[in-house]
């Protein structure tokens, strides 16, 4: 009988130190909420361009576009003679008449990717997905080795950017982060004819990133 | 002769003593009709009776005395109250209620009567604890119907207004309020208080009785109380009350992008911070000190605490850092934390920008555990 008074008092001083709520209390200085936090985390890409730091060159700026185009280059007014300056740089032709002049500058490509258990073999391609209209007297170009880094010397510096697949620009290894230097152009060619395209024209080019 | 003259003193004596016992009873005979003109007693059969309402207190009478209790209260109206009371928390503390029921029967004729009252006896605490009064006209349920009892029998509070009421029955309503009060005058114990209600017959401006009722069966008693909740901030994102609060990050990733609408992110080493603001709003009352301290921890960190990480800031633009993980080192939030002082902190979710392997992705859940203490 004296045990279960004992712990029918137990119980009583139990009840008189109540705790409310675990974000409430009386007859007490402390009391504790919990916060739950919840995110779920997802694999994240991001390929942003941006105007070259090459040195010793002038360079197009790149310029944020009305999403779409998400970037603009203007290489300003060509001529395939190359007497035109153009807003950065130039090769005139070597034989005019003959041969194309281009139109280039230098611009960096940044490929970030975040979360991605398999990365290894992560490339950056580009493709013209919109090209200058027909005869494409006025054609893109790039480095012709697309994954070049090296600043052009000449006109063989450069080959035409595909138009019917991607062209590697950044091969497998990509590192997330990690600013590209690369070089685009346009090419004029001398072609004559009542076809043959004049005034402002523009075509799109489209960067991928693949992460993998 | 000395018989005789021991008859004669006997018979003397005998006379003295019947002389005295007359004189005795004529005396309780004057003392009986005095009591009885003088007593308490009903004018002309009228009388006035208090009784418990259906959902008030008990009040038990003892002769013209009506004794009952308010029980356990706290300025922050937490808990459930006693029998018959009903607790409304206030910004500034909390109103403990009841109703009572006051009866006025023998009036004659068209005659009303009226009440009115004041704290005979007042609490020993009288910052800490306020007697309130609400008269028979309103419902009594609401905070707004009470106003303080006066503790001036000169001046006392009107409880059955004039007109009055004929032979009738109606309820008032009696209230305690528990201001918030901290401090020097802050209190924490029993206390106890007594009402005296006096009723008029209105028609002839005679009294008709006087009652008290006596807060003291048992002493009410006053708890410290301690109270912390979280809440939304604004343009936050949004704190939901589940066990005890929620808040949802959503999607993140560790280039920040398409942050939900509430989150802010800036970018830092090794990843980005989704951050956002949020209230935590301290209350206690009846304590010594005037300030509290909050601190944080993660009581339940992420299963993957190399890829998510909470952060804590008191300002949108940081410093961010991390919030402890150890319940003995917590995160100092405040050492000034001021009672009812909603405070605005910032809390930020680092996600790592990292890949291979140990890259993540999916869902994952942490618990933060604030605490408020008084020292």
């Amino acid at each position: 009988m004296k045990k279960y008074f004992a712990l029918a008092m137990v119980g009583m001083l139990a009840l008189a130190t109540e705790t409310m709520a675990a974000t409430q209390a009386v007859n007490t200085a402390t009391v504790a909420a919990t916060l739950q936090i919840s995110a779920t985390v997802q694999k994240a890409v991001s390929l942003t361009l941006s105007t070259g730091t090459t040195g010793g060159i002038s360079h197009c700026a790149v310029n944020a576009g009305a999403g779409p185009p998400d970037y603009t280059m203007d290489f300003g007014t060509v001529d395939a003679l190359g007497i035109n300056a153009g807003n950065c740089n130039k090769f005139g032709p070597t034989v005019p008449g003959t041969d194309n002049a281009i139109y280039w500058s230098d611009y960096t490509v940044t490929p970030i990717f975040t979360s991605h258990t398999v990365f290894a073999g992560t490339t950056v391609s580009a493709q013209v997905t919109t090209d200058f209209a027909a005869p494409h007297n006025i054609f893109v170009v790039r480095s012709s080795t697309a994954t070049s880094s090296t600043t052009p010397v000449g006109l063989a510096s450069f080959a035409a950017l595909s138009t019917g697949s991607a062209d590697t620009i950044s091969a497998a290894g990509t590192t997330s982060g990690t600013a590209l230097t690369r070089f685009i152009g346009v090419a004029v060619t001398p072609a004559n004819g009542v076809t043959v395209l004049q005034g402002a024209q523009s075509a799109t080019v489209t960067f991928t990133l693949t992460v993998q | 002769m000395t018989a005789n003259l021991t008859a004669m003193y006997r018979q003397k004596l005998g006379y003295f003593r019947e002389r005295a016992h007359t004189r005795s009873r004529f005396a309780l005979t004057i003392f009986f009709f005095l009591t009885i003109a003088l007593a308490p007693r009903p004018a002309n059969g009228q009388t006035f009776t208090l009784s418990s309402a259906p959902f008030g207190i008990v009040l038990t009478p003892a002769g013209t005395n009506y004794s009952g209790s308010f029980g356990t209260l706290n300025a922050l109206g937490i808990g459930t109250p006693a029998a018959g009371v009903t607790v409304i928390p206030l910004s500034n503390g909390a109103l403990y209620l009841t109703t009572y029921r006051l009866t006025v029967s023998g009036l004659v004729g068209s005659h009303t009567a009226g009440v009115t009252g004041y704290v005979s006896t007042n609490f020993s605490h009288p910052a800490a604890l306020v007697m309130e009064s609400c008269p028979s006209t309103s419902a009594c349920n609401t905070s707004g119907a009470f106003s303080t009892f006066s503790t001036n029998s000169a001046t006392p509070t009107t409880v059955i207004a004039p007109p009055g009421i004929p032979n009738f029955t109606v309820t008032a309503g009696l209230a305690i309020f528990v201001p918030d009060n901290n401090g020097a005058s802050a209190f924490a114990g029993t206390d106890s208080a007594q009402i005296t209600l006096n009723m008029t017959n209105l028609t002839n401006n005679k009294p008709i009785g006087t009652v008290t009722i006596s807060l003291n069966s048992p002493s009410e008693t006053l708890q410290t109380a301690v109270k912390l909740t979280l809440a939304t901030a604004p343009g936050g994102v949004t704190v939901t009350t589940a066990a005890d609060y929620s808040m949802s990050f959503g999607n993140v990733n560790g280039l920040g992008i398409g942050p939900l609408a509430g989150l802010t992110t800036s970018s830092v080493a090794g990843g980005i911070i989704y951050s956002t603001p949020y209230l935590l709003q301290p209350a206690f009352t009846d304590f010594s000190f005037t300030t509290a301290t909050l601190q944080v921890y993660a009581s339940s960190n992420f299963a993957h605490p190399t890829i998510l990480q909470m952060d804590d800031a008191a300002a949108s633009g940081g410093p961010y850092t991390a919030i402890s993980t150890s319940a003995g080192s917590p995160t100092q939030i405040t050492t000034s934390a001021a009672s009812r002082s909603p405070l605005t902190r910032y809390l930020g979710l680092l996600v790592s920008n990292i890949n291979g392997v140990s890259a993540f992705t999916g869902a994952d859940t942490a618990a933060l555990t604030f605490t408020l203490t008084v020292p």
